[in-house]
């Protein structure tokens, strides 16, 4: 049985005989029936009796054909120009009737273009490998090795090859929801598709760098420069906040719960689990309400006096009646961070429980025994191990905060901003560079600069990525368990 | 004596802490037996108690305010794309952790590098997209979008799998059992927490989502729409006043059945991102 299976999996391993094999050599060195693969891709099949998977080749060429020949290439061959026709209405006066010119739709085009590249680019690897597949299989044949029916295959489909099986679905989704969406976008940043260019009425065409000029500019008129460095350093300084404040809550918290003098453990941290159930979203708004300018919050401090005390301090202006928790800038980057404590330290309570937990209880036990104090095993052993085990989802969180959408959104819908230069740029003294992103296209239309701030978070994540690169992706560890 | 102190002094501070954690909670439930629509400003607990919230939710749907529809829509969603999330990601950790092949390190990287788009700038994108497959409006366009592009996450359950001793499918594999059968009938039996976890994550993700449900569904008969976008139209500024303590009725109404989700799963939970965390 075992010699057999090992036979199975060597007759299928491609580089069997050792040797190099490539496009060029394929064309040099084939017969007719691999020469024949350069026109109908599955000739090479036919010739050595693997009918099935020479149908099944010629029929994916054709459809690549047909839906580039039917579909993409027109398109393709104007995004150079993204379109030269405007939409136009002409109303004939003899019959009243409106009619409309061929169009060119600029958005249109550009979607359809790089789904055809994209397809254009994937068939070429296909091909290629294809060619290589079948030189491959003349040399079996010639050597007159074992030559695969169908039926084995696609044994070897949920076998060696298991993983093309298992990638297959997951990949086409990510393509779909993914990588379209991304290439889209970033060659809408080197447009100019904005409220004033919206297809189908208008066109967009290329204007290569000058959307990442503009972000830079800040004149009279354009305030985009002043703009994006003030919540560029706002986003990091939210982020670092945010991650540091619920990761040590988190931890503080969880040992709390853990002390050995700590009765009703469970009951406890179920307590908090609580606030992890309810849906982010509706918990948000419900805060943001209770915080509001005329929310309950403020009505119990003008009650007890606090407002009053707040204005003769001089941090609440007297021309206020209430506490602009989330309306005034500097109280409302505290409240969110804040918030953002209640909102995140459950959760890393959660997962710090989990890891203390699981911290050799030798260790410690021989701390103690050496005389260490409490404080000194916290940082010396616990902080460690705990830093260890959780370094690289730190990082993670970390960009996750740069990208918290909902906390921002939800809590500042009621934010007015008082500066014209943010106003003009349409962004708030509080807006992290995300919700900017989404009001510009949501409200604003303005896709172009939308993507360049897109742009400009991914290469914030990639470079903190990068610091974490060697230990998620390297994988120098990932056997190390096993 | 002292340490009695201090015992007791412990139990206040998280007696406290507790407290500030659930106010809100306890605020959203009192709220949503109020007999006043909009929102209490001046009292914490309601003035008048009642349960017209809950009869308004689920029998009296009217133009804005449609919970039963929402719920089933959201439950729809959720169930099949938790179906296919959870599918795809156990398939790529599966692909990723235990097998060898030539492209798994490129894509490995090629999926950290896409994961760093900011997913709000690929959001509209998507809906152009969508409108060319003429899937916008459609729950069926929502289950794509949620669960299409799940396979990407599948580091925490790589980290897991990894830790399934290699042994137990080498001897599996000598054996004669193709791939097919080591993963369902060896890895997948292994790994309850992480499932778990995931169904969780992906189950759950419909139901906070307002953001693209909105972006997606244009449609302005509530019947259409989801939990998450349907109670996120109620606190707009126009319908705030009337449906205030209506929204509270909801929130408590999806919190509910999540919290006791959660209480239960809690320990696969931990598990499951702790079992992934640690391996890196």
């Amino acid at each position: 049985m075992k010699t057999e299976l090992m036979k199975t999996r060597r007759r299928s391993d491609p580089d069997e005989t050792g040797e190099k094999v490539s496009f060029r050599k394929a064309v040099k060195d084939g017969d007719f029936w691999t020469r024949a693969s350069l026109v109908v891709m599955g000739a090479g099949y036919f010739g050595r009796g693997q009918h099935i998977k020479g149908i099944l080749m010629t029929v994916i060429e054709a459809g690549f054909f047909l839906f580039t020949g039917c579909f993409s290439l027109p398109y393709i061959r104007k995004l150079p120009t993204l379109g030269t026709v405007q939409r136009k209405e002409i109303l004939d006066l003899t019959t009243l009737q409106k009619t409309v010119n061929q169009y060119d739709n600029s958005l249109m085009i550009l979607l359809a273009g790089v789904i055809g590249l994209l397809f254009l680019a994937a068939f070429a690897a296909l091909y290629i490998s294809n060619m290589k597949a079948v030189y491959r299989l003349q040399r079996q044949k010639e050597s007159g090795g074992h030559i695969n029916s169908f039926r084995e295959d696609c044994r070897e489909l949920i076998n060696g090859r298991f993983y093309v099986t298992l990638l297959t679905l997951p990949g086409l989704g990510v393509l779909l929801i993914n990588i379209i969406p991304i290439l889209f976008m970033i060659c809408i940043a080197f447009t100019n598709y904005d409220m004033d260019h919206q297809p189908p009425s208008f066109l967009f065409t290329w204007v290569g760098l000058e959307n990442f000029r503009t972000l830079f500019t800040t004149s009279t008129t354009v305030t985009f420069g002043y703009v994006f460095v003030r919540i560029l350093i706002w986003t990091l300084v939210w982020a670092l906040t945010a991650t540091a404040t619920t990761y040590f809550g988190g931890i503080m918290l969880a040992r709390f719960i853990n002390n050995r003098q700590t009765r009703w453990k469970k009951m406890w941290r179920t307590l908090f689990v609580i606030t992890i159930a309810i849906p982010q979203f509706v918990t948000l708004l419900l805060v943001g309400k209770m915080f509001g300018d005329y929310g309950i919050v403020n009505s119990i401090c003008s009650k007890i006096g606090l407002t009053g005390l707040l204005q003769d301090l001089g941090l609440v202006s007297r021309g206020l009646s209430y506490i602009p928790f989330l309306t005034k800038p500097g109280w409302a980057h505290v409240m969110i961070i804040l918030i953002n404590i209640w909102v995140g330290v459950p959760y890393q309570m959660l997962i710090a429980t989990g890891i203390l937990l699981n911290i050799p209880e030798d260790q410690l036990e021989s701390a103690r025994i050496d005389g260490a104090s409490e404080f000194q095993i916290f940082w010396r052993i616990t902080m460690p191990y705990m830093l260890f085990v959780t370094g690289p989802s730190l990082i993670t969180s970390l960009i996750a905060n740069i990208n918290n959408f909902n906390v921002i959104y939800l809590l500042t819908s009621d934010y007015v901003t008082a500066n014209m230069n943010y106003a003009s740029s349409n962004a708030k003294e509080v807006d992290l560079l995300v919700t900017w992103l989404f009001t510009l296209t949501n409200d604003y239309s303005n896709y172009k600069m939308a993507s360049v701030i897109g742009i400009c978070v991914f290469l914030i994540c990639a470079v903190l990525t990068l610091i974490s690169f060697s230990r998620m992706v390297a994988g120098n560890r990932e056997e190390e368990f096993q | 004596m002292k340490k009695r102190w201090r015992t007791a002094a412990r139990h206040m501070v998280l007696a406290v802490l507790a407290m500030i954690w659930l106010l809100p909670i306890l605020w959203l439930f009192v709220t949503s037996l109020s007999a006043y629509k909009g929102i209490n400003t001046m009292h914490f607990f309601p003035v008048k108690w009642s349960l017209d919230n809950y009869m308004q939710l689920f029998f009296r749907p009217d133009t804005v305010a449609n919970f039963p529809a929402w719920f089933r829509n959201s439950m729809l969603i959720g169930v099949f794309s938790c179906l296919i999330s959870t599918a795809f990601v156990l398939m790529v950790a599966y692909a990723m952790s235990c097998m060898r092949f030539p492209a798994r390190k490129p894509l490995m990287s090629f999926a950290i590098i896409l994961g760093m788009f900011p997913g709000v700038l690929s959001m509209i994108a998507i809906y152009f997209v969508m409108k060319l497959l003429g899937l916008t409006n459609s729950l069926t366009g929502l289950v794509i979008i949620y669960s299409a592009g799940s396979g990407l996450g599948y580091l925490i359950c790589k980290g897991f799998f990894d830790t399934i001793p290699v042994s137990l499918r080498e001897s599996a594999r000598l054996e004669g059992a193709s791939e097919l059968m080591i993963f369902t009938r060896i890895v997948i039996p292994l790994s309850r927490p992480i499932i778990v976890y995931t169904v969780i994550n992906s189950f759950l993700a419909p139901w906070m989502d307002f953001v693209m449900a909105k972006l997606m569904i244009r449609s302005k008969n509530p019947a259409d729409w989801t939990v998450a976008m349907g109670l996120f139209n109620l606190v707009q500024r126009t319908l705030v006043g009337n449906y205030f303590s209506v929204f509270c009725a909801g929130g408590v109404m999806v919190a509910i059945p999540i919290s006791i989700l959660f209480v239960i799963m809690q320990k696969f939970y931990v598990e499951g991102i702790t079992g992934g965390a640690v391996k890196g």
